[in-house]
């Protein structure tokens, strides 16, 4: 019996099945605020409202001719797609979906928020293979920047999460949600920690102020310049299941998790997602581009310091607790 | 006027080196100018009457090349013309002077086929790499022939 | 390690061709080459075949963007040779024309300059304003693109009382809304950081490298041909020269949008004090001996038209010297020590040429017999038939 509630988890909810389209989900939401806000409608021909469009896109692609640079080193090429969708699956396999008394997650032991994120930053090492072994100079540079730009948000991400944990006084997602769930006003204690993770996840998915590993404008494609077809694809999906975990992560550590069994719990999980899915839209909406020493500049001149400082408060504040 | 006072002071400097001055409507002013001292007199209207900007270089198929810089200020537009035999089409470049000119003749040696000495980049501007040697396009007897449409990656004639 | 990128000839940032060779260290710019020719469609010898009537709308062919820069400063050109002296009403409509172009070219220009820094939504928004002002110019021409206004000695087509106030009405949207993005284009942090101390040029080098127009203006040259050598009517006209001091693409973002501003006053003036009268004079059709230089300020600089008339019906020689080609030497000494990233936007602040779409203005029911509808009816219709449709059952769209 338990085998078999391991596979329905692993395959249905809240694993591969419900991920996946879920992940389309979110980035229909993505794209129609973003339109919004732009003045513009957005999907509106392919399902209700268009919802159905990032699907078709993606069946679309996968049709597509499938092309591999004669250059390029065909294994790593071919396999990296795959390889990086595996790993933010994976990663998604730690979020607390379940409620949280019995088994809250697939996993669940104390440091899965580290392996988490550990698994995110892997995710953007698939991107740097990618680009660099496409060999083209287009490819190449966005690679160079992707790995640029890991040094600069990576350290602020994990600080930010760090201040919630120390709080709730532990490194299990499950433990750090059950604990904002007990005190919900000490949710209030990480609201600078909050922003700045989201700035922080804004750039891990390398969205617009972000985007510059794939600026469209300036190196073409950037790191998926050479891809096409199914592979191109997989890192479509692989974004955007990144978003879903990202968001996740942030509910979990931030906003209390996603108490309240099978159904409620998936409901938090729905709202809390595409509520900070809405937000990145509306930083993708309002803002330029940057440079990329741009990025490294702001992220250790401001995002870094503002982190510290919520580890500070937090400090304080659980000294005045205890 | 403005106009005739450059012409004044150009014949005043130059003499002979410069003939057929004309100022046929406000604002625009034509000299002939020898082709040896045509760097000379460039350099004196840049420093004298301020003529930094080299607005472009007309040249005119008249049986032999005619060569028109047109130079603008504030104030006045002024046209030198340069008259380049067809039997030796040689000019100096006059990208010292003005730097700003070296786009300009590279089409008039596109164009033309005017050899353009001192040029600081000399390759075709507007013309494609496998444009015909010896065929400038705006002279007079210069006539169109589609040449023979050959589809790269494949046998040449086929 | 410096490795050689190819920008172009095709390339997103780029919206027509031409090729950017540039060396690069990791993101820094070593060298630049220029490579231009893959748009040259031999319009100069073509000029020389087409008698003179016919070369208007070779002209106006040059650049979708600019059209009417080029139509104007042909046609003074010829109109000087043969001694035609242009009613004032005339020359009003076709300063107006002028001055529509420049706003519509600015504000398309804004709208790049947002998409190439990656902020989409000043370019969305921006193009939308557009619309206005192609709407306008549709109602004086007829045409968005190619305006087909002038004629040699005038423009073909007058405006009316109402078309006036029409044009007064959606200025007033304009104003507000360029006011605004005045203020995003300045205080926006992420946009300003894009752009200020991007592709410097100082006051020396943009003079000898001989740069036109908004490039110019914006290193502190007040260089306007408007100014210094004014056709049609702008020695009657009430504007300043837009300047910026420092040179780099913020300043020639600033300089576009005063300059906006300083034409919506014009086109304010204009249309409040347009004298009554015909509206052209005719042409004969061979044109009387000789040459004239005919320099005109185009969205994007000085425009200058070379014509040569041996008396016959066509041109002996007709040279162009399109702004863009101007400001290309400047372009790779703005590139050099440059980061990759900044390419797209230096590249655009010389504001390169795009064109433009073709649209349908009839439409024709076989079933009910031929229909010709004006435009505005069919907008109407569409508009109708939109809102009454219901978007939530599947299927309903797309349905013809």
């Amino acid at each position: 019996m338990e085998t078999l509630k391991d596979i329905i988890f692993i395959l249905i909810y809240p694993g591969l099945f419900f991920l996946l389209s879920y992940s389309l989900f979110v980035e229909w939401v993505d794209r129609k605020v973003y339109a919004r806000l732009q003045n513009r409608y957005g999907p509106l021909h392919t399902g209700f409202a268009g919802m159905l469009q990032p699907t078709a896109d993606f069946i679309k692609l996968m049709f597509k001719e499938d092309i591999v640079p004669e250059k390029a080193d065909k294994f790593m090429f071919s396999a990296l797609p795959i390889f990086g969708l595996a790993i933010v699956a994976t990663s998604s396999l730690f979020l607390p979906v379940w409620h949280y008394t019995a088994q809250t997650s697939f996993v669940s032991f104390s440091g899965d928020l580290i392996v988490a994120v550990y698994l995110l930053s892997l995710a953007t090492l698939v991107l740097f293979l990618a680009g660099w072994h496409s060999t083209s100079p287009f490819a190449t540079i966005g690679g160079v920047r992707v790995i640029t730009m890991l040094f600069g948000y990576e350290i602020p991400f994990l600080l930010a999460l760090l201040g919630p944990a120390i709080l709730a006084d532990s490194w299990r997602m499950m433990n750090i949600a059950a604990f904002y769930q007990q005190t919900p006003v000490l949710l209030l204690v990480n609201i600078i920690g909050f922003f700045v993770a989201l700035i922080s996840l804004q750039a891990k998915l390398e969205r617009c102020p972000f985007d510059i590993p794939h600026a469209e404008t300036e190196i073409v494609g950037g790191t998926f310049t050479e891809y096409s077809g199914r592979k191109l694809a997989f890192f479509k999906l692989m974004t955007s299941i990144e978003m879903v975990v990202g968001s996740g992560l942030i509910a979990v550590v931030f906003m209390g998790g996603f108490p309240g069994g099978f159904w409620i719990g998936m409901a938090h999980f729905v709202v809390k997602t595409t509520f900070i899915v809405i937000l990145l839209a509306f930083i993708r909406a309002l803002c330029s581009r940057i440079r990329v020493e741009q990025v490294v500049t702001f992220s250790w001149r401001y995002l870094t310091p503002i982190a510290i400082l919520q580890i500070l408060i937090v400090i304080l504040v659980k000294a005045y607790i205890n | 006027m403005k106009e005739d006072l450059i012409i004044k002071q150009l014949t005043e400097k130059f003499g002979s080196g410069i003939s057929e001055t004309s100022n046929p409507s406000p604002r625009r002013m034509f000299a002939t100018v020898n082709k040896e001292i045509l760097n000379e007199v460039i350099k004196y209207l840049r420093d004298t009457f301020n003529f930094y900007h080299l607005s472009t270089i007309t040249g005119v198929d008249k049986g032999d090349f005619e060569l028109n810089y047109h130079f603008a200020n504030e104030l006045t537009c002024v046209t030198l013309r340069v008259t380049v035999p067809r039997a030796e089409p040689n000019i100096n470049s006059i990208c010292e002077v003005i730097p700003g000119a070296v786009l300009y003749e590279r089409e008039i040696q596109d164009m033309y086929g005017i050899k353009v000495a001192n040029i600081p980049d000399g390759r075709p501007l507007v013309t494609s790499d496998d444009w015909p040697e010896d065929n400038y396009p705006l002279r007079k007897d210069w006539t169109f022939e589609r040449p023979k449409e050959v589809i790269p990656g494949e046998q040449n004639g086929d | 390690m410096e490795i050689k990128i190819p920008i172009g000839p095709q390339h997103p940032a780029l919206k027509e061709p031409i090729s950017l060779r540039v060396t690069v260290d990791g993101e820094h710019i070593k060298d630049v080459d220029i490579r231009l020719g893959y748009n040259h469609r031999g319009l100069e010898k073509l000029a020389e075949q087409k008698n003179w009537v016919q070369n208007i709308y070779v002209m106006e062919r040059i650049c979708g963007i600019c059209s009417h820069s080029h139509t104007t400063c042909y046609v003074q050109a010829v109109e000087q040779i043969q001694g035609l002296e242009v009613p004032k009403r005339g020359l009003y409509i076709r300063t107006l024309v002028a001055e529509l172009e420049r706003v519509h070219s600015h504000l398309l220009w804004l709208g790049v300059a947002g998409h190439e820094t990656g902020f989409d939504t000043f370019f969305m928004y921006t193009w939308r304003d557009r619309e206005i002002v192609m709407d306008i110019l549709e109602i004086i021409s007829g045409n968005r693109v190619h305006y087909a206004i002038n004629s040699i000695g005038g423009v073909r087509r007058d405006i009316s009382e109402e078309q006036k106030k029409l044009i007064l009405g959606s200025l007033d949207t304009l104003i507000k809304r360029t006011e605004y993005y005045a203020n995003i284009g300045t205080i926006e942090p992420t946009f300003v950081a894009r752009l200020d101390g991007v592709g410097p040029l100082s006051k020396e080098q943009a003079t000898s490298l001989c740069a036109v127009g908004p490039v110019l203006r914006a290193s502190g040259v007040a260089n306007d041909v408007r100014k210094d050598d004014p056709y049609a009517v702008y020695d009657e006209l009430p504007f300043e020269v837009a300047t910026a001091t420092s040179g780099d693409v913020l300043g020639r973002v600033i300089v576009r949008v005063k300059e906006l501003l300083e034409s919506y006053k014009m086109i304010e003036y204009l249309l409040k004090n347009i004298p009554e009268g015909p509206i052209s004079v005719r042409a004969p059709r061979k044109i009387k001996p000789g040459e004239a230089i005919s320099r005109y300020e185009a969205p994007r600089g000085e425009d200058l038209h070379y014509v040569k008339s041996n008396g016959g019906d066509k041109p002996e020689r007709l040279k162009v010297r399109a702004p863009t080609l101007a400001n290309y030497p400047a372009t790779v000494v703005m590139l050099k020590n440059m980061f990759i990233a900044d390419i797209p936007i230096i590249f655009a602040a010389i504001d390169p040429c795009v064109c433009c779409a073709e649209r349908t203005v009839q439409l024709i029911d076989t079933k009910r017999g031929d229909k010709v509808m004006r435009f505005s009816e069919l907008r109407k219709m569409s508009i109708d038939f939109y809102k009454k449709m219901d978007l939530s059952k599947k299927g309903n769209l797309w349905k013809l």
